[in-house]
């Protein structure tokens, strides 16, 4: 009985170590273990792969910086909202249109962003996480351009409390659509906007570093494949996965110098990466992923 | 029972609230960086270290800030590691704290963000992301 006792003890502080344990690779893959017994998905795990994955105002940002000209035409129509008529259309679409406002705040093209405003809040309603949005405090800092930082800052805020609040609440399902759709739109945004400018490597290179990001997204939707519509996003994105396995980045790291300057310590880092993308390359990775973004947008 | 209310209302005070210290950490971030994301540091239950990830790309600079209880960081040093889990950058400089770091990215990749406790007594904080081209 002794013995007993103590086996069972053990097994507790080892299974209470395991759940302590970083949701690193090694945890990602304990659960995709455990996933294959059961229904039962790690939040833990999606949680931080969900979180790093990077802000699409980086790109509408990079866009801006490099002087590509504001257009509206690059997106989403607001008025497709009734389109939108499942849980699934709904959350990829509210990402698409997060990803869209993200891009009319950055060209303080506010007037456009206050439409996109609308259609946010009104799939936010119907998904019950309408209360995140302020859409009274957002409308009024809209309609003066002075207050760009603070309306960026709110929405970025909001969209940040919807995810968190989504895997709290069991929806992380919700959190991996919304994230799906608001990094497709700014791959289709930037692809359009690369299209036009086939030579300009900058760009070519944001497109191919998109690579990196696409492989936690595929591994996102590894934890769903018993959900029908993400199985069948997932083939999609596989495919696109697949125009991107041709692309290599290379990674050389060297160590990083620092200095403090006015109490920041300013790092200058000595890492480098090339990422070897040909037009062709830009040019198969832009017809599948605006073929998938239209599917889920139409 | 009354010490039993004395024990649960001291433990109350105690704990660590980094929500708190996340929000106060965004405005603190310099002029002309985007917000991205807020960080809880909570290092209760005697956690060594905290860590969150996120993908920086080339081009891009980003500045992570901290924030506890007081002007100062309160014994929490934030470091930076790539992918290979290189450290490339850290807050704690010839044993000094420093309250943020500028991290001009060279290189695009998954980083991992870590918080550590360095004669910390809180223990607790937060920490905001910005980038900026």
């Amino acid at each position: 009985m002794r013995i007993v006792m103590i086996g069972l003890v053990a097994a507790i502080l080892l299974s209470a170590c395991g759940k302590s344990k970083k949701p690193d690779e090694q945890a990602f893959l304990n659960s995709l273990d455990s996933a294959k017994k059961g229904p039962s998905i790690d939040e833990e795990v999606i949680g931080s792969i969900l979180q790093q994955i990077p802000s699409p105002l980086e790109i509408s940002v990079l866009l801006k910086e490099s002087g590509t000209k504001y257009s509206f035409g690059l997106l989403n129509s607001p008025d497709n909202l009734s389109k939108y008529n499942s849980n699934y259309k709904k959350a990829l679409n509210l990402g698409i249109y997060g990803t869209d406002l993200g891009y009319t705040n950055i060209y303080e093209q506010n007037q456009d962003g206050i439409k996109f405003l609308a259609s946010i809040k009104s799939l936010a309603n119907e998904l019950n996480i309408g209360q995140f949005f302020d859409i009274e405090t957002i409308a009024r800092l809209a309609g003066n351009s002075k207050n760009i930082d603070s309306l960026l800052l709110i929405t970025t805020q909001n969209f940040n409390d919807i995810n968190r609040y989504l895997q709290t609440q069991g929806r992380a399902n919700l959190s991996v659509l919304l994230l799906t759709g608001g990094w497709l739109e700014a791959m289709q945004i930037t692809c359009q906007v690369a299209s036009k400018d086939p030579k300009n490597k900058e760009l070519r290179e944001k497109i191919g570093e998109q690579k990196i990001i696409l492989e936690q997204i595929v591994l996102l939707y590894s934890f769903y494949k018993e959900d029908e519509n993400m199985a069948s996003l997932l083939k999609d994105l596989e495919e696109l996965k697949g125009a991107f396995d041709k692309i290599n980045i290379t990674y050389t790291y060297k160590e990083s110098t620092m200095e403090v300057v006015n109490g920041v310590a300013v790092i200058k880092d000595n890492s480098t990466t090339t990422i070897d993308i040909t037009e062709k390359d830009v040019e198969n990775i832009t017809r599948i992923a605006n073929s998938i973004r239209n599917k889920i947008a139409s | 029972m009354v010490s039993l209310i004395g024990l649960t209302s001291s433990k109350l005070a105690s704990q660590c609230n980094p929500d708190n210290f996340a929000n106060a950490c965004i405005p603190k971030l310099a002029t002309g960086f985007n917000f991205l994301k807020s960080y809880k540091v909570d290092g209760e239950g005697g956690k060594e270290k905290v860590e969150y990830s996120y993908v920086f790309t080339k081009g891009t600079q980003y500045m992570i800030n901290l924030c506890a209880n007081g002007n100062a960081t309160d014994g929490i040093v934030v470091s930076l590691f790539d992918s290979g889990r290189n450290k490339v950058a850290t807050s704690k400089i010839n044993g000094q704290f420093i309250s943020a770091i500028a991290y001009p990215c060279n290189a695009t990749g998954i980083y991992y963000i870590q918080y550590t406790f360095d004669g910390s007594t809180g223990k607790c904080g937060g920490s905001a992301l910005g980038f900026k081209r």
